[in-house]
């Protein structure tokens, strides 16, 4: 492939690139354009080295065509580019870079069948027009690129994923782009560690003031305690059966949890200094899980 | 909200999960003798931090996502205890063998590179797999806080 390439390169140098024909076709637009290529093919070995690059076209030369052969085709088609100029480039290989530029067809195999000269001179001018862009929008015709097709199909997945992060994660919203997006989301998932470490640490501290009688408590007990306050006055008649657990005093427990309307009394001394922390801690838990229903859902 | 997202599901268990393996972690933390005693705070302090990612794997769904079976894998290779998963492991390394392989090149790959250290089990995932662990990884840490912060309330003194 790269011998083909290149021998039409050298092919177009020795033929001053351009036949009479062309100019009529190409219009002003288009005589700007070959003379970007003359200039750049110009009869260096060096910018010839610099166009193997574009080597990985596996192809596609013979195959796809940018050139319109009419005015207002052209035109479209640098209004096309200049959109897709503005569209943020993603940093790439060349190779993958290349492997996009060369999608971009109309009547690929009608042009493919157009003289020889006219395909490589277009194709030389394609492929710098695209030089300048990289999103090239694939369009019908291009099934055998297999590779852009998948990568296409994976980059559509991944953005879609950011985008559901982007919910997730608050104050994304602001920032367009992977690169900012994914700073955000370091931050949030940094931030939500530290926390972490933070409140283990306050835990450690105020953990030794009181024990945690938890495995004879029942994970019905917990569920009512934890969810909201419609449910856990519904889960009443669960309580019911939590007295027949070996607690201390397990019936003012059960009573405290009942009513959940009323509020506790903190200050009676015969229970248990047990009984006072988890009362504190049921309720604390069963008044923040209800505003934080409502405000983190 | 819905948690129900079509390419991610985020469907994490609710509150009382989290509450209750934390509370259960903690509780078996205190029967340690050698807990409560004032001068060792900084082992305490991890202790207490390890319990809790520890109950956070677990109640996110033990071996069912990846970051969870890393977390306690890692927990488990401390106390050198033997931790079975299932035959997914080699499907793991595989892929991480994979990825490290022909990633590094790309910008891509840079920017989800710090994404990886930061996830437990990151390295062994490809990127897009990678950003659905660490949208439920987020939403379990956030639970987590919140009841360790529900605790915190709780314990304090008023």
């Amino acid at each position: 492939m790269d011998l083909s390439v290149l021998e039409r390169v050298k092919w177009l140098q020795q033929q001053q690139m351009v036949s009479p024909e062309f100019f009529e076709i190409l219009g002003s637009d288009g005589r700007e354009e070959l003379r970007r290529v003359e200039s750049y093919l110009g009869n260096n070995n060096d910018e010839l080295q610099s166009f193997r690059h574009y080597e990985t076209i596996d192809g596609c030369i013979s195959r796809t065509s940018s050139f319109q052969m009419e005015q207002v085709k052209n035109n479209e088609e640098n209004r096309v580019i200049a959109l897709q100029n503005k569209r943020k480039t993603e940093g790439k290989t060349e190779k993958r870079e290349n492997k996009k530029k060369k999608i971009k067809t109309e009547d690929e195999t009608e042009s493919s069948m157009k003289g020889k000269s006219n395909m490589s001179n277009s194709e030389t001018s394609s492929e710098i027009e695209k030089r300048d862009y990289i999103h090239v929008r694939a369009r019908r015709g291009e099934a055998t690129d297999r590779h852009s097709l998948a990568e296409r199909a994976r980059r559509e997945k991944l953005s879609k994923k950011m985008k559901c992060l982007q919910d997730i994660v608050p104050g994304c919203n602001k920032v367009t782009g992977k690169a900012g997006m994914l700073d955000e989301i370091i931050n949030y998932v940094q931030s939500l560690q530290q926390q972490v470490e933070f409140l283990s640490m306050k835990l450690s501290v105020l953990n030794p003031e009181l024990e945690f009688h938890i495995n004879e408590l029942s994970t019905k007990q917990f569920q009512a305690c934890f969810t909201d306050l419609p449910e856990a006055v519904s889960k009443q008649s669960m309580m019911v059966d939590a007295s027949s657990f070996p607690l201390h005093q397990t019936t003012s427990l059960d009573y405290s949890v009942k009513n959940s309307n009323q509020t506790i009394s903190l200050g009676s001394k015969e229970q248990t200094s047990w009984e006072i922390h988890s009362q504190c801690l049921y309720n604390n838990l069963r008044t923040d899980s209800v505003s934080n229903f409502f405000s983190f859902k | 909200m819905a948690s129900a997202d079509k390419p991610i599901n985020t469907d994490v268990p609710e509150k009382d999960v989290f509450a209750l393996h934390f509370l259960q972690s903690l509780s078996n933390l205190r029967r340690q003798n050698t807990f409560n005693s004032p001068e060792k705070t900084n082992d305490r302090v991890k202790k207490i931090k390890k319990a809790a990612y520890v109950s956070m794997a677990r109640a996110a769904g033990g071996t069912s996502r990846l970051w969870s079976r890393a977390l306690l894998r890692r927990a488990a290779k401390e106390t050198n205890k033997v931790v079975r998963f299932s035959r997914r492991k080699k499907r793991v390394t595989w892929l991480r063998r994979r990825s490290n392989r022909r990633d590094p090149v790309e910008e891509e790959e840079k920017e989800a590179e710090r994404l990886r250290n930061l996830v437990p089990g990151g390295g062994a995932m490809e990127t897009s797999k990678l950003i659905e662990e660490t949208a439920y990884y987020i939403k379990c840490l956030s639970m987590q806080v919140k009841v360790m912060q529900c605790l915190v309330d709780g314990l304090s003194p008023k």
